[in-house]
């Protein structure tokens, strides 16, 4: 049995059809190949499958696609306008804040999370803020410069 | 030189930081199916009977592949032992080796139908202690191995028959006895270091379909296109142009994607199911598929009151898990380094490679010698301060030197390693002697500062190929089957080719590997891409050179030794209007300004060691590496926090400087892990923490406050462009370094064994206490 839910995915309005035990995450890749937001560990601590959830980050791995219903959901492929990248996406290509990238788009949603809550966030609030999406190629630093330039604005 | 040394934008970034990258776990196919396999629950049993009917009636269910479709097929496979099955026949070695596998409709239907093949197994005596498995009496996982079929392995790596012992490397110089008899004093310790994950966000992931006509597909997150290619050729008995192995950009590798892992079984699956199939292994499926090796290691060294070191011995055992993999090489590649970068008259070192029934292991950023680093270079700093000397300048008496004779039997080459522990001493503020000074007392919170030096070989010899295209517009195209994994080849290889063919940044482009239209390379391992791909990619650039200067010096009556390329055209150097562009070159060349021009390379390196003496040429290259760590330890509650930390490297000559450091920083991090809290734990060989969120990562609020990376430039001769590999380097000397700074904060008390959790530095203080 699906349920019916309406959305706001990256700004457009959506009408889908759900399982019941659907992750966000498996709708977002299976249903509406999304395929910017991947899954890493599948519980919730490594951040890979970070969206932006009413403007905040949320493990889409973790939340049931039921619950988007009613909310304003953002994915990495919804934060470039009209062509245009986020300040975010300019900051981290920038600073070289990637290796192979897999972890990027949820640093990248994280990093805008954090930025939205606190605009300009100290050194410390930003490690403690994004602990939870780890690169194992190792770019912390340079998504901290990243971050840092942006919180000066 | 423009290009090369710059640190020029990285190719790809944008399609990466929009999520525009389809990595292996994001590609589609029509009518694509999904696997899931059924995993052995127990760590050594007799497989009796296998029973998929129930399974294979399940609606949505394409196919089931067990034992009995490997008919016909080379059932078993391995990088240098044929031991692994394609699935398991007779027996099972290891909780989680793959019994079945399942082509569903969709991942749900899969996972049902595992749940419905019904399995009866006879459960076998169990080893997973290493020194417990070589021992006379302990269960033998390979009794009746077959050896390779690829003999040339076998006397490479001394492979022994009938126990646990799967190899033995030995390599020696003077006579260690009579080394250890003129010594003043002896020191003998033993190191150990448990099981790791790679850690590569992105799991394995494959996706397999066999054309009408008999040719196997594989779109594959692997580090090693062409041995996957070798292995399914041999599995499946087809010439290696009807395995076309395609691999799209990798999220993350560090030695884990190194070698055939979920291919053949897939293969196998999808030639039955006729449709595509995709694998993609959950988290915990990847802590059953591969890891780094355990280790213990023995050490003792004998020494002069002068401070001179007069010999040293090594006995290190590698747990390699249920299936060889690369556990021979890795062995070998740790023997002959395992007295440390040092000259030492009298030596003795061996290592074993030794099979239990714990999962399978493989390659691991720093392979092999991170074990061995961990003991030397503790060892050095537990001698300075029996003598009371500074580690430093113990270290500097001893470090081998250009042209010296390494243990090998070889003169070492563009040997920057002074120059990576004394910058790396400058940069991490080391005072000298006095950083091994008694703590002061009644302070809970103590510091120290530690450093610690590397050396690695690269995998000698092997061979990289590459061929250049070049159009006639002037825009090239690099045919590369090198992967990358994140350390930014598409870029570096583009800046070589580049400032060869004298072409702009943008007019170069390089290809991800296509075993139908990219040419063989060994693999992308052993940080050996630089090298040996940067020199077949500047050789075959160089072959598109000449040729265009053929037509050139004809065309412009001039010598080709006068003749300069660069911005797309020909020039003769010194007369500025003498000059052709590559479109005139074309039209004379081919009466046509369409058409392509091709330039190949196939590179090899030359070298190999008599596995009877341990003697030879060991490496194409060396590595040489140095780390500095400073620490604070809160005695109360055994918490370590790395304050500072510095990454050193001899990178040759750094094509990108910028990647280079990233390869620093991210070498750092996963050692500083290995160093304080990762470790798998096994109950019975059961592994219990095989999630992030019992093992952990280190994280943004792990990572020192303070990082430096500095890379040391000794140009090497054999390099493009003086250049060597960086990706593994300093990955080894980060845990001792992080030792000896605790040990330095501690006033000595020393932790022998990986990871200094809490509970080991709370425990050996209470010792400590104790003997005061």
């Amino acid at each position: 049995m699906k349920i019916n839910i309406s959305t706001t995915l990256n700004d457009q309005t959506l009408e889908a059809s759900v399982y019941p035990n659907q992750t966000l995450l498996e709708f977002l890749r299976d249903d509406l190949s999304l395929k910017g937001s991947v899954e890493g560990c599948g519980v919730g601590v490594c951040g890979s499958c970070t969206v932006l959830v009413d403007g905040r980050p949320v493990s889409s791995c973790l939340m049931l696609a039921s619950d988007a219903a009613g909310k304003r959901i953002t994915t990495i492929e919804g934060l470039a306008r009209n062509g245009d990248l986020d300040p975010v996406q300019e900051a981290f290509l920038k600073h070289q804040a990637f290796q192979c990238g897999y972890c990027t788009p949820g640093m990248i949603m994280a990093v805008k999370g954090l930025l939205l809550n606190n605009p300009h966030p100290t050194e410390t609030q930003a490690r403690d803020y994004l602990s939870g999406n780890l690169c194992r190629c190792g770019t912390y630093v340079e998504v901290l410069a990243a971050v840092k330039e942006l919180a000066g604005r | 030189m423009a290009l090369v040394g710059s640190d020029v934008t990285m190719v790809g970034g944008l399609a990466k930081v929009t999520g525009a990258v389809n990595y292996a776990p994001d590609l589609q196919f029509p009518r694509m199916l999904y696997a899931k396999a059924l995993r052995s629950p127990y760590a050594h049993a007799k497989v009796l009977r296998i029973d998929a009917a129930t399974a294979e009636k399940l609606p949505g269910v394409i196919a089931v592949v067990t034992r009995d479709d490997l008919d016909g097929l080379n059932p078993y496979f391995g990088p240098v032992v044929d031991d692994q099955p394609v699935v398991a026949t007779d027996r099972v070695r290891h909780v989680g080796e793959v019994v079945a596998l399942v082509a569903g409709e969709s991942r749900e239907i899969a996972e049902e139908a595992v749940g419905l093949i019904e399995v009866d197994y006879e459960k076998l005596p169990a080893v997973f202690d290493i020194l417990e498995a070589i021992k006379t009496d302990a269960p033998v996982l390979h009794a009746q191995r077959k050896e390779t079929t690829a003999g040339v392995h076998r006397e490479e790596f001394n492979f022994q028959v009938g126990g646990n012992v799967c190899s033995v490397y030995h390599v020696e110089d003077g006579d260690v006895k009579q080394g250890f008899q003129e010594a003043d004093e002896i020191i003998e310790n033993t190191y150990t270091l448990p099981p790791v994950q790679h850690g590569h966000i992105e799991p394995h992931a494959a996706t397999a379909y066999w054309e009408p006509s008999g040719k196997l597909v594989l779109h594959t997150a692997t580090q090693n296109p062409s041995g996957v290619q070798e292995q399914l050729a041999q599995i499946f008995k087809l010439p290696e142009n009807q395995v076309r192995v395609i691999v799209p950009l990798v999220g993350g590798g560090y030695g884990g994607k190194t070698h055939a892992r979920l291919e053949p079984a897939l293969a196998l699956l999808a030639r039955k199911a006729r449709r595509p199939v995709q694998w993609v292994l959950t988290r915990d499926e990847v802590f059953l598929t591969g890891r780094r090796y355990g280790a213990v290691v023995k050490i003792k060294t004998g020494f002069k009151r002068d401070g001179r070191i007069l010999g040293r011995q090594v006995e290190a055992f590698y747990e390699i898990g249920a299936y060889a993999l690369n556990g021979p090489v890795n062995a070998k590649t740790g023997c002959y380094v395992s007295s440390g970068p040092y000259n030492i008259p009298n030596r003795s070192l061996t290592t074993y490679s030794v099979y239990t029934n714990l999962p399978p292991t493989g390659p691991f950023r720093g392979v092999g010698v991170s074990h061995v680093c961990w003991a030397y270079e503790s060892e050095m700093d537990d001698i300075a301060r029996r003598l009371n000397v500074d580690p430093v300048e113990l270290r500097l008496k001893h470090l081998v030197r250009e042209r010296d004779i390494f243990v090998t039997g070889e003169e070492l080459t563009s040997v920057g390693v002074t120059d990576c522990l004394r910058r790396t001493a400058e940069a991490i503020g080391w005072k000298g002697k006095e950083e091994q000074a008694e703590p002061p007392k009644k302070k809970n919170l103590l510091r120290g500062k530690g450093l610690a030096v590397a050396i690695k070989s690269t995998t000698t010899p092997t061979t990289s190929s590459a061929s250049v295209r070049l159009n006639a517009d002037g825009s090239a195209v690099l045919l590369t089957s090198s992967v990358e994994i994140g350390q930014g080849l598409l870029t570096s290889m583009a800046q070589i080719v580049g400032e060869e063919l004298g072409l702009p940044f943008e007019r170069v482009t390089v290809s991800s590997p296509d075993t139908d239209l990219t040419p063989y390379d060994k693999s992308t391992s052993s940080s050996r891409t630089t090298f040996h791909m940067g020199q077949a990619a500047q050789q075959a650039a160089r072959d598109i050179k000449n040729q265009l200067f053929d037509v050139a010096a004809k065309k412009l009556e001039a010598r080709i030794e006068d003749l300069e390329l660069r911005d797309g055209t020909v020039f003769v150097r010194g007369v500025p209007d003498k000059k052709i562009s590559i479109a005139e070159i074309f039209r004379t060349r081919f009466g046509s300004t369409v058409g392509s021009m091709f330039g190949g390379y196939c590179f090899k390196t030359t070298g190999g060691l008599d596995p009877k003496t341990g003697k030879g040429k060991a490496a194409a290259f060396w590595f040489f590496s140095a780390c500095g760590a400073e620490v604070e330890v809160d005695i109360e509650t055994g918490k370590v926090r790395v304050l500072k930390t510095v990454a050193a490297v001899d990178a040759g000559h750094a094509i990108h400087p910028k990647q280079c450091g990233l390869q620093n920083e991210g070498s750092l991090l996963s050692g500083m892990g290995s160093a304080l809290f990762e470790e798998m734990v096994y109950d019975n060989g059961q592994p219990i923490n095989s999630n992030f969120l019992e093992y952990m990562l280190p994280s943004m609020e792990d990572h020192p406050e303070e990082f430096q990376s500095i890379l040391v430039e000794i140009p090497h001769p054999d390099g493009p462009f003086g250049a060597k590999g960086v990706g593994e380097a300093a990955l080894p000397p980060v845990a001792p370094a992080i030792g000896n700074a605790i040990a330095n904060a501690l006033g000595g008390v020393r932790i022998r064994d990986l990871p200094i959790k809490p509970d080991k530095l709370i425990a050996a203080l209470l010792v400590e206490k104790e003997k005061r």
